[in-house]
């Protein structure tokens, strides 16, 4: 028998042989690697803890906005008005819209269309620079009215929003590299792993923005 | 395996040992990602800092030894109870668990090459060096923490405390986070997803539960710590009002966020030193866990419940009646589970032959401290009680019992266990037995009269007290019970030491234990085992026709994977093989990422954000370089 090129019978008698993610370096074998596969990859896992992880720092965050506003006389502050709600909305719709082409891409990859992939990520990243870019505009609109050393609303109000800024921007950076790297190099099984790593980090970070602005608006709602 | 039986299954070995070769001197440490080495940097870490911490808890010991002591100014004294806290519960006991014991064995244990992911491995113990050598320049500076482990607000906000003292804890604690996380979600893919052929999830060592149980813990429970120290650093830096109550912010807040991490955090260090008993145990009294599915179901019920109990902490700050009462409540129902796993193994030794070898006695004297903490904390849960010993000696005797005799003695007996699987060598019993009796002793001696100076109103945390209190003669005990609890564990220390050149050779299985590890060689090679063992129950190494069936494959030369680092992905639940992984050998990017991270957080603390910038982006680089070289999975 030959030693290290066997692959293992799979002991539940299933049909075919055990597939070696590495050996699929075109897209065809990566969309085989990925037909045959039963279980989610490592890295989807890995970025499915991760995301647990920051929707429950998220939650922290949501809690103590709660928590401050339970504990104060009127929430906001004398001084301060409640948030407009149809600009922060709008953005937000703009935002969870781009779940779609990412939804695409991945299904896109998993068929081995590494261009169409690439472009849908493309697609997706367009529209959340613009969201991104928007949001800053509003967040610098916003300290022109009041500080966040001004008091606990203030506070709670700037640092959730700044850490939902600061996602979308990881997230941006996690599209731009996974559009480049497949656009650039085509697919192999590490990339349609990061595709539907960084698909499974839109789709939470998208959910959470609904959270977010939701509790951003609620003394206006 | 235990033996080659055939010059076919040597020439397979040496064709493993020829593409699992590993750098040899000091770069091949520093860019390993070999879950052992990275298990052993953990520990010897982590033992260094258990070391700092015992120095700081022997000096307030020795200021306390009698009435109006001299050896710490209170400044200092503040300081050295607040280190030795946050140094044994985050530098010492949480990375020697999951950092040195679980990297280190839960690979061998369910018959996997190596972690999930090796690279973040890496990573995490390098992050966990440079939070731990962050939080020490405040103290080698004249600036360590000093408003206790819990750093309660407003005592630490910048008014109370205006020095960088409270910054090295708050940056400190979020640093140490991302390592603790990141290694969570590791042993959670890694337990999932790597499992050998035929070990579906009732058929899993009940140390790898306790891990998952753990782990799952890390990953729910840290958000709220980083988030409260977030805004702790706000509150000190910028200028923000989370914990101001003049500007509507409320120092409970603090209180509330620290304990939904703080209570989890109790059962993220107990719980693998349940693992490390459930190993032992089954192991010298040469039978089967009494009720297994049980055990592994109290594992994890410990876990989750201990994330609905967090009030039972401020029970004396004036919440309302009904939220403590319902407080109360769930946290005596954490005692049934608690109950289940010590009848359990009360149980297993009690009907099996046990042999009273030195890790045996360290998880008899466990099992006796679990007990006598465990029961103080049934009588601090009743409200009355916990009002009248709320931040009195009677608490620091409960946590001591449950935090040091509960969790660390399994470590120590835990210690003596696999030290002949790590090194291959045999310790020295005799010597063995008595650093037992000695930190057994010194650890009652220490302790136990803390709950009596606690009922007669010694205050935790004063640095000295006058003569008449009558708490005297008991602080004398306790002083010596400390010097003799440090012996014992000097002496342990000097036992591995000694043992680890002069000990006889031990062999693949000097215990006959149960799991996994002990078939492999003493100590493992780097690709663990020449091929994936089949397993057919959580007690694989008791299952002789496997091990054979595993020889005979070997022989054969079946499923090797020695193509490169190659192991295989199961399914989550059946362990069915899935995928055949190929694994990153070696990378000098984890050290470039955690180097790059102690730099941001140092001049965060410095307040020199540009440049804290300028290393977030070379971490962000580091990382960018770390993805260009591709793995499978």
């Amino acid at each position: 028998m030959s030693s290290s090129g066997e692959h293992p019978p799979r002991p539940s008698g299933r049909a075919g042989v055990i597939p070696r993610s590495s050996e699929a370096t075109t897209a065809g074998a990566v969309a085989l690697v990925a037909r045959r596969r039963v279980a989610q990859p490592n890295g989807w896992w890995g970025m499915a803890l991760f995301v647990a992880s920051e929707a429950t720092l998220f939650g922290t965050l949501i809690a103590t906005y709660f928590y401050l506003d339970f504990n104060a006389p009127r929430w906001p502050p004398a001084g301060i008005k409640a948030p407009s709600v149809v600009l922060p909305l709008i953005a937000t719709a703009v935002l969870v819209s781009t779940t779609v082409p990412m939804f695409l891409s991945v299904r896109a990859a998993r068929a081995g269309y590494a261009g169409l992939a690439a472009r849908f990520v493309g697609a997706a990243l367009l529209v959340q620079c613009i969201y991104l870019a928007g949001q800053i505009l509003l967040f610098r609109h916003d300290l022109n009215d009041f500080r966040p050393d001004q008091s606990a609303y203030a506070s709670i109000y700037f640092t959730t929003l700044a850490a939902h800024h600061a996602h979308v921007l990881l997230g941006i950076l996690l599209n731009g590299w996974v559009a480049a790297r497949i656009g650039i190099g085509g697919l192999t099984t590490y990339r349609l792993t990061a595709v539907r790593c960084v698909a499974l980090y839109w789709y939470v970070v998208n959910a959470l923005a609904v959270l977010v602005v939701l509790t951003q608006l609620s003394p206006s709602l | 395996m235990a033996t080659l039986i055939t010059p076919s299954a040597e020439r397979h070995v040496e064709l493993l040992e020829q593409v699992w070769a590993e750098r040899q001197g000091v770069l091949g440490w520093l860019t390993t990602t070999d879950h052992k080495r990275i298990g052993i940097l953990y520990f010897f870490t982590s033992l260094a800092f258990f070391a700092a911490g015992g120095v700081e808890a022997l000096l307030i010991r020795t200021q306390l030894v009698g009435p109006n002591g001299h050896v710490l100014s209170p400044a200092a004294f503040d300081e050295m109870f607040t280190m030795h806290g946050i140094t044994m519960i985050f530098l010492f006991v949480i990375p020697m668990t999951t950092g040195a014991f679980g990297n280190y064995l839960i690979p061998l244990m369910i018959g996997a090459r190596d972690m999930a992911f090796p690279r973040m491995n890496a990573v995490s113990y390098w992050i966990f060096l440079g939070s731990g050598i962050f939080m020490y320049i405040g103290l080698v500076t004249g600036h360590a923490p000093n408003s206790g482990w819990f750093d309660y607000v407003p005592l630490a906000s910048k008014q109370f405390d205006p020095g960088n003292n409270i910054d090295f804890y708050g940056y400190g604690l979020i640093f140490n986070g991302i390592s603790s996380t990141a290694a969570a979600i590791n042993f959670i893919v890694t337990i999932f997803k790597l499992r050998a052929p035929g070990m579906s999830l009732n058929r899993m060592p009940l140390f790898c539960y306790a891990f998952l149980a753990v782990s799952f813990s890390l990953v729910f429970a840290l958000p709220a710590l980083s988030m409260a120290c977030v805004f702790l650093e706000l509150d000190r830096q910028l200028g923000f009002h989370f914990y101001d109550v003049s500007n509507g912010g409320d120092p409970l807040l603090w209180q509330n966020l620290f304990w939904i991490f703080g209570h989890p955090e109790v059962y993220i260090i107990i719980l693998p030193a349940f693992g490390i008993a459930t190993s032992i145990i089954p192991t010298f009294v040469r039978r089967k866990m009494v009720a297994f599915p049980l055990v592994a179901l109290a594992e994890i019920m410990v876990a989750f419940l201990g994330f609905g109990v967090w009030v039972h902490h401020m029970f004396a700050v004036g919440l309302a009646t009904i939220t403590t009462i319902y407080f109360a409540a769930a946290s005596l129902i954490i005692v049934i589970p608690s109950a289940i796993q010590l009848f359990a193994w009360i149980a297993t030794i009690l009907t099996g032959t046990p042999i009273f070898k030195t890790p045996l006695l360290f998880i008899i004297g466990f099992i006796l401290f679990f007990m006598i903490g465990g029961l103080s904390g049934v009588t601090v849960a009743a409200i009355p009680f916990d009002q009248q010993v709320e931040d009195s000696y009677y608490i620091v005797a409960h946590f001591h019992f449950v935090i040091f005799g509960a969790a660390v003695f399994p470590i120590l007996g835990g210690m003596y266990y696999w030290f002949p699987k790590v090194t291959g060598r045999m310790y020295h019993e005799g010597v063995g037995k008595v650093s037992f009796y000695l930190t057994f002793t010194g650890t009652l001696v220490t302790f136990f009269p803390m709950h009596i100076l606690g009922i007669l109103g010694m205050p935790r945390r004063v640095y000295t007290y006058p003569a008449h209190m009558g708490w005297t003669f008991l602080n004398l005990l306790e002083s010596i019970g400390s010097y003799v609890l440090a012996s014992g564990l000097i002496l342990i220390v000097v036992n591995l030491a000694v043992s680890l050149f002069r000990g006889p050779l031990a062999g693949n299985d000097p215990f006959e234990g149960d799991t996994l590890e002990w078939s492999t060689t003493s100590p493992p090679p780097p690709y663990n085992y020449p091929l994936i063992p089949t397993v057919s129950s959580p007690y694989a190494m008791w299952d002789k026709e496997d091990r054979e069936l595993d020889n005979r494959r070997l022989a054969r030369g079946e499923g090797l994977l020695a193509r490169g680092h190659e192991t295989p992905a199961s399914t989550v639940q059946d362990a069915e093989w899935d995928e055949i992984l190929h694994m990153p050998p070696h990378s000098a990017w984890p050290p470039v990422v955690g180097l790059t991270l102690t730099g941001m957080f140092l001049m965060l603390l410095l307040h020199h954000y540009e440049i804290a910038a300028g290393f977030l982006v070379a971490g962000g680089l580091a990382l960018l370089a770390w993805h260009n070289k591709e793995y499978a999975g």
